[in-house]
């Protein structure tokens, strides 16, 4: 037992965090600032002020360097994330393209794909979209109804896909299309993953309102779309085993992202806990709540603890392999209970976008909306349930 | 970065799981259920765990022990719970920790090498029982170096040889046979246990000198540690019965393992149970380093593990159906132990009002990460 890092990772974490103190306006730090711009507008600071980190060399971090990345190690990734989380930086604009497709592409791309995807990937001149879900195929996603038929050089699309995360911002995105009809019963069969221009007349993005109000998700509609055939990711037909491929990506993640940023929450709810009044005392002197709020904690110091165990398992060349599927229960789970916490804490406030004191509740009421979307994207809680009773303790199908 | 046992620490898990299983397997666990004059003691077991050393993890060397930390012992609890291996192993080992953290050289010496050895068996009386896990639950009062109380629960009491008291004034040494002392068997659910309540009547005792509030409380909360750690073994230990059963088990012609709605709560069981089992190491370790955050992570263990087991227990009698709650199956083992240690040096809801009091009402303080 050593929870130490390695001096060269912690020279790293040294590197980085003065590059942060240097580069990342105090202003951009603040919720408020994020608040006052528009959702274009926001996206655009996002989008720049991450293109000026990848210039520096913080992008890509476990990349190879002759692909632009960092060539670092899994360490230097997690204590990138933490040090991202805990200088409240903004998030990526690009999550999709960097922790799904470049290290598809790395692993599977042709040549041409590698140069022409991963460094505009990096430094942001291509947004990338994952379209994988579609209104008939969510959980199911071997359902999926897209066509994609060979038309010449060419492939022709039509279909939807849903839930596309940047739809409004995106410049690419990587699509799951049936490139031939099932073959009998086997339904993994005929898909392939293709990567398709969205600056296109064939391709129309529209916003979906979330519960938050905001719209960081759309619908994407294909209607005689096209697609060059040496866009294919993978190979024609191959496009199950690309994607399962791409999904197993988030397997090496190691949630310490999660639990800084679901600590600071935590932080702010016991502050507002401190300020409001119940029963003649401060909430945070009502037992229920104190059990509630040190029950939150108690998960996220577990959640900590696991993110050590996955880190020392990846540094050392372990794929935790269906594992993942309970790191993903877990943090997901954690940020709930704190976001449940933080409702009950405010009672009837809950209702009001601020504090009589002035503070502020929309990014925390935001945040504990955003828990609920948490346990459905990326594979719902139910899925995940499966998978690990099925692949982790060995429960027949 | 290595959150993980050591080669040590794996190697010494395996000779006590791989010794259990040859020698003191849920047959001779059984036994003891059945058996109504045992002192709940089997006495090759607890010959072997002297000889093994594994009564001498904590003890430094200079008095015949193995001088190692709470991880290790905590690697040894573990492998009690999920045993559910009966006998005074924390008793003992709690003594020669408040001997080691409080104790004088000469009482060191007098004791140390015989609690390492087995040949002394130690008991402790830490707690009023339901107190929460401070000094402030010391179960006797000192007067003029002599002890008055009842202890209640005390885990064999009436076979110790030895017990620490903690009092008002802190630990104190009574010799359990002196005059003054009473100790009566108390009936206990889990009988891989013996519980006695001990009457002190002006009983004197000998002071651990070093014993401060604040060494109190390592000594309650290493307790808990070790508790959290047996629990762990305990609930790991239920889950993976309850997941091998609901495998082969046939019902609706398809294996009961194979319905969602149990699937799901042995996945989300999973989950719990691997929490706990980090938090019990992580307690373990922060003992050992003295990290800033050893109070909070104790506490973190000790409820979590307390919940968890719960649960795992309580489930392991569901998922096996009727014969889950038979008394020939071995789950009312584990469940009943679970019962015992849930609330040993405070339970899941008092660990979580320390947390609060720890974090919430004190200026944030800095976790470890």
């Amino acid at each position: 037992m050593d929870l130490r890092h390695s001096e060269q990772d912690e020279q790293f974490r040294a590197e980085f965090r003065a590059w942060l103190d240097a580069n990342l306006p105090q202003e951009m730090r603040e919720p408020a600032f994020w608040a006052d711009l528009t959702d274009d507008e926001a996206f655009e600071a996002r989008r720049s002020w991450e293109a000026g980190k990848a210039r520096a060399g913080f992008a890509g971090i476990q990349w190879p360097t002759e692909y632009g990345g960092r060539g670092g190690t899994p360490t230097m990734k997690a204590i990138y994330d933490e040090e991202m989380a805990l200088a409240n930086a903004p998030a990526t604009v690009n999550a999709l393209g960097l922790a799904f497709l470049g290290p598809t592409v790395m692993a599977l791309g042709t040549e041409q794909q590698k140069k022409s995807i991963i460094a505009p990937l990096l430094n942001c001149e291509t947004i990338w979209c994952q379209g994988f879900s579609e209104p008939g195929a969510g959980s199911d996603l071997a359902a999926l109804q897209m066509r994609a038929e060979p038309q010449g050089e060419d492939y022709l699309l039509n279909g939807q896909k849903i839930w596309t995360t940047n739809a409004m911002h995106g410049d690419r995105i990587f699509v799951l299309a049936r490139t031939s009809p099932p073959d009998g019963g086997k339904r993994h069969a005929g898909i392939s993953m293709l990567l398709v221009d969205m600056h296109q007349s064939g391709v129309e993005a529209r916003p979906l309102k979330q519960m938050t109000g905001e719209s960081e998700f759309g619908e994407v509609f294909f209607t005689d779309a096209t697609c060059p055939n040496s866009e294919v990711l993978g190979g024609e037909g191959n496009g199950w085993a690309t994607a399962m491929l791409l999904l197993s990506y988030e397997r090496g993640a190691s949630a310490i992202a999660q639990y800084t940023e679901y600590h600071r929450q935590w932080e702010q709810v016991v502050a507002i806990a401190r300020e409001l009044d119940r029963d003649g005392r401060p909430a945070s002197a009502d037992p229920v709540l104190r059990q509630q709020l040190a029950g939150a904690l108690v998960e996220l110091e577990c959640l900590k603890y696991h993110s050590w165990h996955v880190l020392t398992a990846t540094a050392q060349g372990k794929d935790l392999g269906y594992e993942a599927s309970m790191t993903k229960i877990m943090w997901s789970e954690t940020f709930r209970r704190v976001s449940d916490a933080y409702e009950a804490v405010l009672g009837t406030a809950f209702q009001v976008p601020g504090l009589s004191t002035g503070r502020s509740l929309r990014e925390l009421t935001a945040l504990a909306m955003w828990s609920r979307s948490c346990t459905i994207w990326g594979g719902s809680q139910q899925v995940q349930r499966n998978v690990v009773a099925e692949r982790v303790l060995g429960l027949p199908r | 970065m290595q959150f993980q046992l050591t080669d040590e620490q794996r190697a010494l898990r395996d000779t006590v799981r791989s010794y259990l299983r040859d020698r003191f397997g849920p047959k001779q666990v059984r036994e003891l259920y059945d058996d109504d004059r045992s002192d709940g003691i089997p006495p090759a077991l607890w010959q072997a765990l002297g000889e093994q050393g594994w009564l001498a993890v904590l003890v430094p060397e200079q008095y015949d022990g193995l001088g190692l930390g709470l991880l290790d012992a905590a690697v040894l609890a573990r492998e009690m719970g999920a045993g559910t291996v009966p006998g005074p192993w924390l008793g003992t080992v709690l003594v020669a920790e408040a001997l080691r953290l409080a104790g004088s050289a000469d009482q060191q010496a007098a004791h140390l090498p015989q609690l390492a050895a087995g040949e002394v068996k130690g008991a402790v009386a830490l707690l009023k029982p339901g107190s929460s896990p401070t000094p402030a639950g010391a179960p006797a009062t000192a007067r003029d170096g002599r002890l008055s109380g009842r202890l209640d629960f005390v885990e064999y009491a009436c076979s110790a040889d030895l017990l620490v008291v903690a009092s008002d004034d802190g630990l104190f040494l009574v010799d359990p046979r002196g005059a003054g002392v009473t100790c009566t068997a108390q009936e206990a659910l889990d009988r891989t246990t013996r519980l006695g309540s001990v009457t002190l009547d002006g009983v004197p005792g000998e002071r651990l000198e070093g014993s401060t509030p604040e060494l109190v409380q390592d000594l309650l909360d290493r307790a808990a540690v070790l508790v959290a750690n047996d629990l762990v073994g305990i609930a790991r230990k239920a889950l993976t019965d309850t997941v091998d059963y609901d495998k082969t088990r046939v019902q609706f012609g398809r294996p009961v393992g194979s319905f969602q709605a149990v699937k799901h709560a042995l996945a989300d069981l999973h989950v719990g149970v691997s929490f706990a089992e980090h938090a019990a190491t992580y307690a373990a370790h922060a003992a050992d380093v003295d990290a800033a955050d050893r109070q909070l992570a104790a506490s973190v263990a000790k409820s979590k593990a307390a919940d968890v087991c719960r649960d795992a227990t309580g489930a392991m009698i569901q998922y096996h159906g009727g014969i889950g709650y038979t008394w020939e199956h071995d789950a009312h083992f584990s469940f009943k132990r679970s019962k015992r240690l849930e609330p040993a040096y405070g339970d899941a809801a008092q660990h979580r009002e320390r947390i609060a009091g720890l974090v919430i009402d004190a200026a944030p303080v800095a976790s470890t990460g």
